[in-house]
């Protein structure tokens, strides 16, 4: 059984993992602005419906057809989408 | 002695008789055949006269509906013409029904859909004035928060293509045409335009305005190098 001392500590853990996620995931201008570069370079995606960070100006953006790219900035300054 | 009640009687009926036709013809979008109808009706007594004014106002709004809009195709607005042209019909129709001098009134208000069509042309004198300021303009694009960082720096990659596209067919290296060169910058334009519109009008505005320019400098050798 979980001692009510306790509860707070284990609501504020869930919080943090359900708000990590969801912060990387759901930031719109983040979503848009992956979307566009995307379209830009001429790939097929629809719309990113979420995104997850792997470092600085480095994500792997989920688009609506269900398409994964890779999308950073290469040693050149170029921006680049890889297909996952 | 019996005549004149049958004779009113009659009169009474042919009157009957063309105010229903009245009624049924405007139904039928002709506007020939009522003047047709109702000249007859005015040889007859002054009575029948009476009959017809109060069926004319019924028709009138269709047959403005209808001829209104053959007035507007060629004048390209088909929004303003149906709120306008409702009154505006109703005095030709009466003039035609009855006196064929009271026309000159109707024709006054005619001229007046024409002149609300007349605004267009302002958007015309506003291409006319082709502001450039390259450096402003970059500017402006680093810092509109319209596109995202990553949009930037792909559109920054982009333009630089471009610019590399041009210095090669300046140099001869490239077998490209300008003609090809024009439609890579129009997409570009284009893209450019597409992402901003929305967050920054002002911006794209300035940037659609400014179109021409900068190709007029691209497109140019001499231009072309002072940019570089």
């Amino acid at each position: 059984m979980i001692k009510p001392a306790h509860a707070p500590a284990l609501f504020f853990l869930l919080s943090a993992l359900a708000a990590g996620p969801a912060t990387a995931a759901g930031d719109p201008a983040l979503l848009k602005d992956l979307t566009s570069v995307i379209l830009l370079l001429g790939l097929p995606c629809g719309q990113v419906v979420s995104a997850t960070r792997l470092a600085d100006n480095d994500h792997v953006a989920t688009c609506s057809n269900g398409t994964r790219y890779r999308v950073f900035v290469n040693q050149d300054g170029r921006v680049v989408a890889e297909k996952q | 002695m019996r005549i004149l009640p049958i004779t009113g009687i009659l009169l009474v009926v042919l009157a009957a008789g063309c105010s229903n036709g009245k009624k049924a013809v405007p139904e039928s979008t002709a506007q020939a055949e009522p003047q047709a109808t109702t000249a007859p009706a005015a040889q007859p007594p002054a009575p029948p006269v009476e009959p017809i004014a109060p069926v004319a106002p019924e028709p009138q709004p269709q047959a403005a509906v209808i001829a209104e809009p053959t007035r507007a195709e060629p004048g390209s607005q088909p929004e303003t013409p149906p709120t306008e042209p409702t009154p505006k019909p109703s005095p030709p129709k009466v003039a035609a029904e009855k006196p064929a001098v009271s026309e000159p009134a109707p024709v006054a208000p005619a001229p007046a859909p024409a002149k609300p069509e007349a605004p267009p042309p302002p958007p015309a004198a506003k291409p006319s004035t082709p502001t450039l300021d390259v450096n402003a303009l970059k500017e402006k694009l680093k810092e509109t928060k319209a596109i995202g960082v990553f949009t930037k720096l792909t559109l920054k990659n982009q333009v630089d293509d471009l610019l590399q596209q041009f210095r090669a067919y300046y140099q001869a290296k490239q077998k490209r045409d300008i003609a090809t060169l024009r439609q890579a910058y129009d997409m570009l334009v284009l893209k450019v335009l597409s992402l901003v519109q929305d967050g920054d009008p002002t911006l794209a505005r300035t940037i659609a305005a400014s179109r021409e320019a900068i190709w007029a400098m691209l497109a140019d050798p001499v231009k072309f190098n002072t940019l570089m």
